[in-house]
C-alpha cells in the first residue's frame, strides 16, 4: 500500500501521482484529498501526473471525480504532466475529464491556479469544462 | 521464435505486470511512444474488465507478437475470462458503453485504439477479447 | 538491400507527413498549424503527434489551427478536429480555430455540430490579433506621432 502524500503549499495541495498507482490507493486519495481540503481550506489543487504512463478508464473518471469534489470545497483542480502520448490515447479512449484545468507543467500549473483562485481572467484560457 | 507471454489474471498486481509486459512486447516489435501507449491502455482496460465484472475476476493473458502473410509485423493481446460473459455484444460495442458500467464497459474505446478487435462471448460461457496491432 | 529501400521509404513517408502538417511557431507561446488538404483518422493522428510534440518543446499556450485549406468539413472532420482541441488542451494549450469559410460554418450548422467552446475567428491575422490580446501584447507603429493613436494590425 502507497498512500500517496499531499503536501500543503500555503492555500495549495500538491499530489505527485505515482506510477502504475493501485486502484485502492487512487481511492484513499480521493478520500484523502476531501479530507485535508476540509480541514486546511485549500483553494487549489496541483495532481502531478509527470510519472505516470498509463491513463485508462478509471484513473480518468477518478481524476474527474476528485475535480468535482475539490470544486465543491471550493478549490480548483489543475493537472500537470500529462505526456503527449497519454494525452492522444485519452482522447482516442473517448475520455471527457469533465471538470479538469491542465497545464503542461508544475510551474505553469501553479500559476494557472493562482489565477484561478484570485480570480483573474488574463492570458491563459484554461477552463473547466 | 516469436515473442510470447501468459499471465494469470487474479488481480491489480497481475493487471500491472500485464501492461508491463505488453509494453515490452511493443517495444521490442518497434512501436512508436503513441502505439505503446495506445497497447498498454487497450491491456489495461480489457484485464480491468476481467478482474471487475467476471466471476471471481479471474481470467488470463496472453501478449505474443505475430506476423501477417505479407511480412508485417504487429502485436496481439488475447483476454479471456471464465466469467458470465456478454449478454448482448452489440451493445456493448455501442458507444454509449464507454461511460456506463457494467461488462464490457470501455469496449468501443478499446476498439478505437487497436487495428483489431474480436470478441468471443455467450451468456454463462465466458469471454475472449482479441486485439492487434500493426507496426505501420 | 530491401533493409535499406525500407528505410528510405520510411524516411520518406515521415519526411511527407511532416510537410503536410506543419507547426509553425509565430511568436513565442503561439504556435500556428495551418492545414491543408482533406482530414482523415490517420492524417489527424499525425498532426496531433506532430502539435503536441511542438507544445512540449516550446511551451506554448496558444495554437491557432488554420482549415482555410481544409475543402470540407463533415462530421467525421469536426470529430478529429475536436480531438486536436481536446488533446492540445490537456497539455495546457488553448486551440483556436480559424478559416471556417461561411460554408463549412452552415455546413457545420445544417449537422446540427456546435463546436461548443472552442474559440473562433474568420482568419489566420484575426487569431493572431486575439493570441497576442491574450498574452497582453500590443502591436504598435513604430512612428506614430507621440499621442498618435495605436493601430492594430486589422482594420475591423
Amino acid at each position: 500500500m502507497a498512500r500517496v502524500p499531499i503536501i500543503q503549499l500555503d492555500d495549495l495541495l500538491i499530489v505527485t501521482i505515482l506510477e502504475d498507482i493501485r486502484d485502492h490507493d487512487a481511492l484513499a486519495l480521493q478520500q484523502d484529498l476531501v479530507e485535508v481540503l476540509q480541514r486546511v481550506s485549500a483553494r487549489g489543487v496541483l495532481l502531478d501526473m509527470s510519472v505516470v504512463e498509463t491513463i485508462d478508464s478509471f484513473l480518468g473518471r477518478l481524476l474527474s471525480e476528485i475535480a468535482i469534489g475539490a470544486r465543491l470545497l471550493g478549490a480548483a483542480t489543475v493537472v500537470v504532466g500529462i505526456q503527449p502520448a497519454l494525452a492522444i490515447t485519452l482522447v482516442e479512449l473517448g475520455l471527457e475529464l469533465k471538470g479538469i484545468h491542465t497545464a503542461l507543467n508544475p510551474r505553469k500549473g501553479m500559476i494557472l491556479l493562482r489565477r484561478l483562485i484570485d480570480g483573474e481572467s488574463g492570458p491563459g484560457w484554461s477552463r473547466a469544462r | 521464435m516469436l515473442a510470447e507471454r501468459r499471465l494469470l489474471l487474479a488481480g491489480e498486481d497481475d493487471m500491472i505486470m500485464a501492461r508491463r509486459h505488453a509494453r515490452e512486447v511493443a517495444i521490442a516489435l518497434g512501436f512508436g511512444a503513441v502505439d505503446q501507449s495506445r497497447i498498454v491502455t487497450a491491456v489495461s482496460e480489457l484485464t480491468r474488465n476481467v478482474l471487475r465484472y467476471a466471476e471471481g475476476g479471474r481470467g488470463e493473458v496472453l501478449i505474443r507478437e505475430i506476423t501477417a502473410g505479407s511480412g508485417g509485423r504487429g502485436i496481439e493481446i488475447i483476454v479471456s475470462d471464465s466469467g458470465p460473459g456478454i449478454a448482448d455484444l452489440e451493445m456493448a460495442m455501442h458507444a454509449g458503453y464507454t461511460s456506463g458500467r457494467g461488462l464490457g464497459m470501455g469496449l468501443p474505446g478499446t476498439k478505437r485504439l487497436m487495428d483489431e478487435l474480436e470478441i468471443d462471448s455467450a451468456l454463462g460461457q465466458g469471454t475472449v477479447v482479441t486485439v492487434r496491432k500493426w507496426r505501420r | 538491400m530491401q533493409d535499406q529501400q525500407a528505410a528510405i521509404i520510411t524516411h520518406r513517408r515521415q519526411t511527407i507527413s511532416e510537410l503536410e502538417t506543419p507547426v509553425l511557431q509565430v511568436w513565442e507561446g503561439i504556435l500556428a498549424l495551418p492545414v491543408i488538404g482533406s482530414l482523415d483518422t490517420a492524417r489527424t493522428q499525425q498532426m496531433n503527434e506532430t502539435l503536441l510534440q511542438s507544445i512540449v518543446e516550446t511551451g506554448s499556450e496558444i495554437v491557432i489551427l488554420d482549415i482555410t485549406g481544409v475543402p470540407l468539413v463533415d462530421t467525421a472532420v469536426a470529430k478529429h478536429l475536436l480531438e486536436t482541441i481536446t488533446a492540445a488542451r490537456l497539455l495546457g494549450a488553448e486551440v483556436m480555430l480559424v478559416g471556417l469559410s461561411p460554408r463549412i460554418a452552415l455546413t457545420l450548422v445544417h449537422l446540427g455540430l456546435d463546436l461548443g467552446d472552442v474559440i473562433t475567428r474568420t482568419t489566420m491575422a484575426k487569431g493572431l490579433e486575439l493570441a497576442f490580446d491574450r498574452l497582453g501584447l500590443r502591436v504598435v507603429s513604430r512612428h506614430a506621432a507621440p499621442g498618435a493613436a495605436d493601430r492594430s494590425p486589422n482594420p475591423a
